[in-house]
């Protein structure tokens, strides 16, 4: 085989075969940089989602707020029992606004609400809370 | 392509040829010296299939070892068949200063018979001649001893035969010119190297990883991808169950207008219930389409213009 005789078509085939490695390696490197990327974004959501949560359900400071629970309403009206991170609390005799007050405190602490009712009698509301953090 | 290849000049190889110095590529005609020739009367009526049976009719007429090829032309109502050993011409060719790639078309002296109604001179010991309407080089002394006042053609392009014609691979009237290919070669190279600048600009950038890397200083702990994963599982579910009771309740509580007290309400991690009292039919209605809306369950109670709704978490 005289390769001379192919030798124009040998050049264009070997230049070809260069620009398809230099395709290919651009190829990877662009493949692993989306791959990398693609593994950091999620990556860094996960951490993000893991220190949200943590904020708002592993609050260090959540001991001291919930004693607005008890001292949202007259000392008299309140009958609570805190044991570690456990409350359980009855409220009796409350008016609707203070039942609104509560409800509203209830709502925006960050608790484990295990048990809440509420029962009007006449004119006034009895409400019984157990919850955890 | 053919037509093409007419305007390139032609050149006459012979034997006694000097070094020829091209600017372009160029047609070949060669003489009887570098084929041999053979007519044949044969039923056949395309040229391809002559071609077919090409070799069959060299067996033991060609020279060993070469790197025979056939070319085949009608001639009035015979077949003329062409063998020529295209190594040899290339290699001849070469020695002369006519490389591969400048040759265009090959004809044979054959093609053009006609118009060698007169001798030509092939250097100063060679002629050639017309015999039996085959082309063939004779000593010049065999022609002169008959007539002393030679008359000789001209050798130029119009010798240039209308059909037939062959190409070598690598000659000019293939696929690329050198030209071609290294314009081609060049576009490829360019884009070549504009793929492996690419690659290393993407090799080089970090991806996104200083964000995590600044995250991963501001919470050392949360480095651990099973740390992460564990927080989220724990607090994703209590999150998720929270924000419900606290939607229902949001609900529950929208449920209360003029004519309409909540009168008990039960929620636990599992389910909730409420009963609603009503001083009005209409009012009893409304709050059964805020309780579908909400998606609730809703059954009527015993006493008359009370609700109950419940519902799972």
């Amino acid at each position: 085989m005289n390769w001379k005789r192919y030798q124009n078509e040998l050049i264009v085939l070997g230049a070809f075969l260069i620009m398809l490695f230099a395709y290919m390696y651009k190829y990877n490197h662009t493949q692993a940089q989306v791959t990398g990327a693609t593994k950091s974004q999620q990556s860094i959501n996960a951490l993000k989602e893991a220190v949200g949560l943590k904020k708002i359900w592993a609050d260090k400071n959540i001991n001291k707020k919930i004693t607005v629970l008890k001292t949202i309403v007259p000392s008299s009206k309140v009958k609570w029992i805190k044991k570690k991170q456990k409350i359980t609390a009855s409220y009796k005799g409350l008016s609707a606004s203070e039942l609104n007050k509560l409800t509203g405190k209830i709502l925006n602490l960050p608790i484990e609400i295990s048990l809440l009712t509420m029962n009007k009698v006449g004119t006034v509301y009895n409400v019984e809370l157990k919850c955890k953090w | 392509m053919s037509f093409i290849s007419k305007n390139k000049d032609l050149l006459l190889v012979h034997s006694s040829m000097g070094r020829v110095d091209l600017t372009g590529s160029v047609n070949i005609m060669l003489t009887p010296e570098f084929y041999t020739l053979k007519r044949e009367e044969l039923p056949v009526k395309y040229a391809y299939q002559a071609k077919k049976i090409a070799p069959s009719l060299f067996d033991g007429l060609l020279e060993d070892g070469g790197e025979y090829e056939y070319a085949v032309f009608k001639e009035d109502d015979h077949w003329s068949f062409i063998a020529y050993d295209i190594q040899k011409i290339v290699d001849f060719l070469e020695s002369k200063g006519v490389s591969a790639d400048k040759i265009g078309k090959i004809y044979f002296a054959q093609q053009a018979v006609e118009k060698f109604d007169k001798p030509l001179l092939l250097g100063e010991k060679k002629i050639l001649n017309v015999l039996n309407n085959t082309v063939v080089v004779v000593p010049r002394m065999s022609v002169e001893t008959e007539d002393e006042n030679l008359e000789t053609l001209k050798f130029d392009n119009t010798f240039t035969p209308i059909n037939g014609g062959v190409s070598i691979k690598g000659s000019s009237s293939d696929l690329l010119s050198q030209k071609q290919a290294f314009t081609l070669a060049s576009i490829f190279m360019l884009f070549a190297g504009i793929f492996i600048v690419e690659g290393m600009r993407y090799s080089g950038s970090d991806g996104g990883n200083n964000e995590l890397t600044s995250l991963y200083e501001e919470y050392p702990s949360l480095k651990s991808t099973y740390t992460r994963q564990g927080i989220i599982d724990k607090y994703r579910m209590i999150n998720q169950i929270e924000r419900k009771k606290r939607d229902t309740i949001k609900s529950l509580s929208g449920m209360i207008f003029k004519g309409v007290t909540l009168s008990k309400v039960d929620i636990n991690d599992q389910n909730f219930k409420a009963e609603y009292s009503c001083k009005t039919a209409d009012a009893v209605k409304h709050v059964k389409n805020l309780a579908k809306k909400a998606h609730f369950h809703i059954s009527n109670s015993k006493e008359k213009n009370k609700l109950i709704i419940e519902g799972t978490l």
